[in-house]
């Protein structure tokens, strides 16, 4: 057999087992065996001395072009075999994907908390500063800088925790507004403040009562404040809260320590203001107290009401969580059953 | 209070419908709803009892032939015992509809035909407790002749429409028919018209041998009586009955009715007596001495020295502005009658009222007031009624226990700074108008208002009060929504406020669910958690037992958590809470409130899961939560852990005081098994951390480090060590030894039992030594952890292994 033919035999030879192979170590091996040092392709160059002088440059171009053509078929097979390779490897690493996670658990905000932040929230962004006031409240602050007066039906001893005579739970977050009205710097400008916390009344816990609650109370003062100011903000609070095509509306109501004082309403957000079950079928639902600051509150801390007015008002987070979430029962926000706590994550 | 709508007819036009007029006066005035009684009634007719028989087979039952208005007479069979002949009823004939879903068909009564019913007022929607008494136990029979065949419904009143008013305590004006038809003809635009009260001049006569003294006149302003003789007590008119049956008034008769149906026109609560029954010709007014007795409402109530009370020498006729006793009650034989128009100091009644549990439609008045100004009017009306109904002989002047004059309020204001409050532009006579409707005089000067309240609006005094009024009359509806236009202002919370909710969002973080629970406790919680050593804080007059103290600890509520929550299988808990205590020092009568942060950890912190095992909750897990917070506290102080055995509800061995720069801040631990076991939880752990007292810490100022550029170092250390020498103590002393290279000391083992000697253990420690500028050798290594070991074996006689 003639060089030329032996080197096509090998061509042939190779690039046919190299098609055969199965594994990549075959590839490897062949590689090794046919274009190493001591193969038969190197083996076979050495028979040039008996060629022809002339035919040399044509078998070296041959011999050459057998090894890339060789290697050439050892890679594309090297590759495909790789792809199968990787594959394999994904069937064999396939996963149900359906079972559960490893659990990575944050915990839930009381819902009270996250009502309560998320009204805290919207006050802040009008320039409004959260006070926190005392708990134990003193009877003054609590009753009598409200316009309450000592023989006031609101204050009798069956309504009030009194812990002696001049000392009792706080039984609304109003009591705040006199130690911030007489701390407050008026040259610096407005009284603008929200006071969130708990208050307490002698009341027999059960489905609507409870002896331990929350409330909201706002307050701003300024020189010129109004009822339609006052309207404006809550408007705004109860889109906020309830939803953008919520309405609002005013109906005269009666507070010490505002006047005019008023209920309001905000538009059913069950069912638009039709009228169903939630707002009795009256398409409204009463929602917060407010009203314009008593003068003889401003008078008390110190504050001329024929130059300043303000305008207050205070709300439940119970009843706005139980409104939105049809909460039944306000023993719930207190049992902490994890089960009920944890439904409201990350709801505000 | 509801008002009738007829009624209301007599002062102002009606054209509305009783639910738009409710809607109406909700948003102008006072809340209000639409009452339509008896809509449901059907075929009630008046019937004529022409005959009456025995029913053949029935001893109760009788057959009565019944004139219904038309050609022939029905059959009803009827078991009432006071239906007799020539009786005029109320029948329901076949196909009636009565209140509850009740329908009437004709049908057989034991054999006999029976076309339709005889009804009780009761059956046709009156409730029983309203009716008049005769009728109670059987049908009801009109006092006159009606026409067969009519329908009843007017006559009785029974498909009246009213307006049901929930007035706030500042409106008791409108707790009389006059009142309210104010208020809602100033909604309407309409004044009302009233008929002033005359007397028969004839019958009117000075002489009379009653007087009247008030001992406390600062309590009663106004004690008017009048006498009136030889009356003859009768049933009131069936008008009159019908208004009091619906608000919920018994008729009594034409003398008790009278004075009540004034109280309803008026709000002014009139008192009628016999005066044949009354031990003294004197009434007098004044305060009880303890101990004194009075019969009302079937009890024998013990009066004090608070208690005002009426009185005919030694006889107490009845609690002033509450309730008067039976005593001198006016009954069908009653000759001679007294009438008592008085006001009562509301605070007074209403303590009264309270005390002995006697709230009523009088002390509801007196409560909130009444109108000074119509004491005598109202009276006269009184006297005027009851000319009407019992055939009266003669009626006395006024006899005066006290009488104050009431004079009408001047309130001044000025047209723009109401305007100004409302955020409204309103011309002059817009608001003058609006003022002229609710009945109040209005003189204007310039900017300047005068304005006249009558004194039928007590709760009117100041400028704000006229804003109200205008405002609500002309609309709040009308209102524009306006923001406070006043300097901006930063808002935001209190720097100790922003800390508290960076530490409950890492606890958050943590996985674990925030609680909120009461900050009254039972006294046994209170005891079984006094960590901070504080005085007990009790209420004066507690509900109950389980809310009687001032928490001093959140500790309890988290336990009462964890054991509500186990028993309902929710095992495993990571619960926290961010609230006050209430600490107070001995001798203080104030207690100091600070704001904890609390958690609670019981049952499994990993569960068991397909790809994890279960990892239940340990102190260590807690320590680690703790440590991460103090961590985010930002605070220059060294926190360090101190094993406790200070609280007796905490496991000994297992709990460890929160230290900040030496001073107590908090503990971690494991709730004591004693205490486990009686509250019915499982092993829990918990941690309390003084808020207040982390804010108060120095803030750390971090300067910034680059990361490091060199390799660390590290040597493995195991010892052992006698086992009550702690972890702290060692990492300390390594520390001290380990040069300034020594960075990091952290324990990889921790090890007792087996192969160890007894009250030993062994421990291995990961030391990473980093030079932050240069690269380490190992012979520096090697020689600051020679050092270290040498200190070890020195001071705790370690064995280095």
């Amino acid at each position: 057999m003639s060089l030329n033919d032996t080197l096509k035999n090998l061509r042939e030879n190779g690039i046919d087992e190299a098609k055969r192979a199965e594994r990549l170590q075959e590839l490897n091996d062949l590689r090794v065996n046919l274009l190493g040092k001591k193969g038969p392709i190197t083996k076979a160059l050495r028979g040039m001395k008996d060629v022809p002088a002339e035919e040399r440059p044509e078998i070296g171009t041959l011999a050459n072009n057998v090894k890339k053509d060789i290697q050439a078929a050892i890679e594309e097979k090297m590759v495909e075999l790789n792809e199968k390779l990787v594959a394999k490897k994904l069937e064999d690493e396939t996963i149900d994907v359906t079972l559960p996670a490893t659990k990575q658990v944050q915990g839930t905000k009381h819902i009270l908390n996250q009502t309560i932040e998320d009204i805290e929230q919207f006050f802040i962004g009008l320039g409004y500063e959260v006070a926190g006031g005392y708990e134990v409240e003193e009877d003054h602050y609590n009753f009598e800088r409200l316009n309450i007066p000592k023989d006031h039906p609101a204050r009798d001893m069956q309504d009030t925790f009194y812990l002696s005579d001049e000392l009792l739970m706080r039984t609304q977050t109003s009591a705040q507004e006199g130690r911030d009205m007489e701390a407050h710097d008026f040259t610096k400008g407005p009284l603008k403040m929200i006071s969130p916390g708990v208050v307490y009344r002698r009341d027999d816990d059960d489905a609507t009562h409870s002896h331990q609650f929350h409330q909201i109370e706002g307050l701003v003062v300024d020189k010129n404040i109004s009822m339609a100011d006052l309207k404006g903000t809550l408007d705004a609070l109860c889109r906020h809260v309830f939803g953008p095509d919520r309405e609002i509306r005013f109906r005269p109501s009666y507070f010490p320590f505002t006047e005019p004082s008023v209920e309001v309403d905000v538009s059913c957000f069950n069912c638009g203001g039709q009228g169903c079950r939630i707002c009795k079928y009256t398409g409204w639902i009463e929602v917060l107290g407010a009203g314009l600051t008593h003068p003889n509150v401003l008078k008390m801390s110190g504050i001329d009401p024929n130059e300043y007015s303000g305008m207050a008002f205070g709300l439940g987070p119970e009843r706005f969580a139980m409104l939105k979430y049809g909460v039944n029962d306000i023993r719930d926000f207190y049992l902490n059953d994890v089960r009920f706590l944890e439904q409201f994550k990350g709801v505000n | 209070m509801k008002i009738s709508v007829n009624w209301l007819k007599e002062y102002i036009p009606v054209t509305h419908t009783v639910e738009e007029m409710a809607d109406k006066i909700s948003l102008t005035g006072i809340e209000s709803s639409p009452v339509k009684l008896g809509e449901e009634l059907t075929n009630l007719v008046v019937g004529h009892i022409t005959s009456i028989a025995p029913h053949p087979d029935s001893d109760h039952l009788k057959v009565c032939q019944v004139d219904v208005g038309e050609s022939e007479d029905i059959q009803i069979v009827c078991g009432a015992p006071n239906a007799a002949a020539d009786q005029y009823v109320i029948v329901a004939l076949h196909g009636a509809h009565l209140p509850n879903g009740v329908k009437i068909k004709r049908g057989k009564l034991r054999g006999q035909e029976s076309n339709g019913m005889i009804c009780g007022l009761d059956e046709v929607g009156v409730p029983a407790k309203y009716m008049p008494e005769e009728f109670e136990n059987g049908i009801y029979v009109f006092d006159e002749p009606q026409k067969p065949g009519q329908a009843v419904y007017d006559l009785l009143g029974l498909k009246e429409q009213m307006i049901d008013i929930d007035i706030t305590p500042n409106r008791a004006d409108t707790l009389g028919m006059r009142g309210a038809a104010w208020e809602i003809g100033a909604t309407y635009d309409e004044k009302p018209s009233f008929t002033k009260p005359e007397l028969d001049d004839a019958k009117v006569t000075s002489d009379s041998d009653i007087t009247a003294d008030v001992e406390e006149k600062q309590l009663v302003p106004d004690y008017l009586l009048r006498e009136i003789n030889g009356v003859k007590v009768a049933k009131s008119p069936l008008w009159m009955q019908r208004r009091l049956w619906n608000q919920g008034i018994r008729p009594v008769n034409s003398v008790v009715d009278a004075a009540n149906y004034t109280m309803i026109e008026y709000g002014q609560p009139i008192q009628a007596y016999d005066a044949d029954k009354l031990a003294a010709k004197k009434l007098v007014v004044k305060l009880a001495h303890n101990g004194d007795k009075l019969h009302l409402a079937d009890e024998d109530k013990v009066l004090d020295a608070n208690d005002l009370i009426i009185t005919a020498g030694d006889q107490i006729l009845g609690l002033a502005g509450v309730q008067t006793s039976d005593v001198a009650a006016v009954d069908e034989n009653t000759k001679n009658v007294i009438l008592e128009a008085g006001v009562f100091n509301g605070a007074s009644v209403r303590k009264a009222a309270q005390r002995h549990d006697l709230r009523g439609d009088d002390s509801n008045r007196f409560e909130k007031g009444v109108d000074n100004g119509i004491v005598t009017e109202a009276l006269m009306r009184a006297a005027q009624l009851v000319d009407q109904d019992s055939d009266v002989a003669s009626i006395s002047e006024t006899i005066t226990g006290n009488f104050t004059k009431a004079e009408p309020t001047i309130i001044k204001g000025s047209i723009s700074h109401i305007n100004h409050l409302m955020g409204l532009h309103l011309a002059t006579d817009e608001i003058t108008k609006i003022l002229d409707r609710l009945g109040f005089d209005v003189a204007v000067a310039g900017d300047d208002i005068t304005v006249t309240i009558p004194t039928r609006r007590w709760d009117m005094a100041i400028e704000a009060d006229l804003v109200e009024e205008v405002n609500r009359i002309y609309g709040y509806a009308n209102l524009p929504n306006t923001l406070p236009a006043g300097m901006e202002t930063k808002g935001g919370y209190s720097p100790k406020r922003e800390l508290a909710n960076k530490l409950r969002d890492i606890l958050l973080g943590e996985g674990m669910d925030e609680v909120i629970n009461f900050s009254l406790l039972s006294k046994q919680e209170v005891e079984d958690f006094n960590v901070i050593d504080s005085e007990y804080t009790k209420l004066l007059h507690p509900m109950t037992e389980d809310h009687e103290y001032l928490r001093n600890s959140l500790v309890p509520g988290l336990v009462r958590n964890v054991a509500y929550n186990q028993a309902r299988k929710n095992d495993d808990l990571q619960i926290f809470e961010h609230a006050r205590i209430f600490s107070r020092a001995t001798g203080k009568e104030r207690p100091d409130e600070i704001t904890y942060l609390s958690g609670a950890v019981s049952g499994n912190v990993v569960a068991d899961s397909w790809n994890t095992t279960a990892q239940p909750a340990d102190f260590y897990y807690v320590k680690g939560i703790v440590e991460e917070l103090l961590s985010f506290v930002n605070a220059d102080a060294e926190f360090t852990f101190e094993a406790t055995k200070d609280y007796k509800n905490m496991h000994p061995g297992q709990t460890a005081k929160i230290l900040a720069n030496g001073q107590v801040i908090g503990f971690v631990g494991k709730l004591h098994p004693n205490y486990q076991k009686a509250h019915n939880v499982s092993d829990t752990y918990v941690f309390e951390l003084n808020v207040d007292l982390l804010f108060d810490l120095n803030k750390k100022n971090v300067k910034a480090q680059a990361a490091p550029k060199y390799p660390a170092i590290s040597r493995d250390l195991a010892i052992l060590v006698d086992k009550d020498v702690e972890n702290g103590q060692i990492v300390n002393d390594i520390f001290a030894n380990g040069g300034k290279y020594l960075k990091d000391v952290n324990i990889f083992d921790v090890y007792q039992g087996k192969n160890i000697a007894a009250n030993h253990k062994s421990l291995g420690y990961h030391l990473v030594f980093l030079n932050p500028n240069d690269t380490l050798t190992d012979e520096e290594v090697e020689k600051s952890f020679t050092v270290v070991k040498d200190s070890l074996v020195k001071k705790f006689n370690v064995e280095i292994r």
